[in-house]
């Protein structure tokens, strides 16, 4: 999981052939590999519009939220339990901070619709950072060990930080990059906190 | 344009095709590439592996050559 997230940071800042190994380390070993939830999609985003990456990104984050919220109902260990609740609120944080970016770039604020009216988003309200599926990610970590799902996690925000780093570069003369900045920087501190925490647990 | 149009898949090898390329190429001619935790890392990793926690690879590219085929696990 991790190293699809990693591939898919080395594919948007293009390197040219990248391989994640399939089954990881376990695989290798000649191991039974773990089933993981994802999709095997990364993010590639030939998403040109400003508002067209906004709306894509606010969805996303709408799925994180949701998933990290349901993850810290979850966990029986009251620490990182507290550690979701937060990353839940920060994405919905991040999802107002696009929202006004919305309103500068359309000039309108965002109608009922938005983001489908932006982007078709017919039947795939399921789906969080890195293309994977919240119901499939939420059923994954159902008896996982707490390493396993702050691996998960791991590879979302990489996923994440990417995305905004990403669309930073795109935008880098206009204004709203430091909007995209911003994002990238809290991405980046979840992404501490998750290793260290991690770090601690394998 | 739908949501997962705005993905794209990760290429994926299995062992065996690693193994192979690992066998006919000197290691200068790719980015081998441990995103794991460093204690992961010590408790075992590839022959010439190069460990990047997945959360520093973003601010770390400049480490690697983008023209070189890279594998990462």
């Amino acid at each position: 999981m991790r190293s699809r997230a990693a591939a898919a940071t080395l594919e948007s800042a293009g390197f040219k052939q990248v391989y994640s190994l399939e089954g990881g380390i376990r695989a290798w070993k000649g191991l039974v590999a773990e089933k993981t939830p994802e999709s095997g999609i990364a993010y590639f985003s030939p998403a040109t519009k400003p508002e067209e990456m906004v709306a894509l990104a606010w969805f996303l984050e709408n799925g994180s939220r949701r998933f990290y919220a349901e993850v810290s109902r979850r966990l029986n260990e009251p620490d990182i339990s507290d550690l979701y609740a937060e990353l839940a609120s920060a994405e919905e944080r991040h999802q107002a901070t696009l929202l006004d970016l919305y309103r500068e770039f359309g000039g309108t604020p965002p109608n009922d619709g938005f983001p489908k009216s932006i982007i078709s988003v017919e039947n795939e309200d399921d789906v969080m950072e890195g293309g994977m599926r919240v119901s499939e990610a939420l059923q994954w970590v159902q008896g996982k060990s707490t390493a396993a799902v702050l691996g998960l996690s791991l590879a979302l925000e990489t996923n994440s930080y990417d995305l905004y780093l990403t669309m930073e570069r795109r935008l880098q003369d206009q204004p709203s990059s430091r909007v995209f900045r911003d994002l990238s920087g809290e991405e980046k501190q979840h992404l501490e906190r998750l290793s260290s925490l991690l770090e601690e647990r394998t | 344009m739908k949501i997962l149009d705005y993905f794209r898949r990760v290429s994926t090898w299995p062992p065996e095709t690693v193994r192979t390329f690992l066998k006919e190429n000197r290691e200068d001619e790719y980015n081998l590439v441990d995103v794991r935790t460093p204690k992961e890392y010590e408790e075992g990793h590839l022959p010439g592996a190069r460990l990047i926690p997945v959360g520093e690879l973003p601010d770390r590219l400049a480490e690697l050559d983008p023209a070189k085929p890279t594998i990462v696990y």
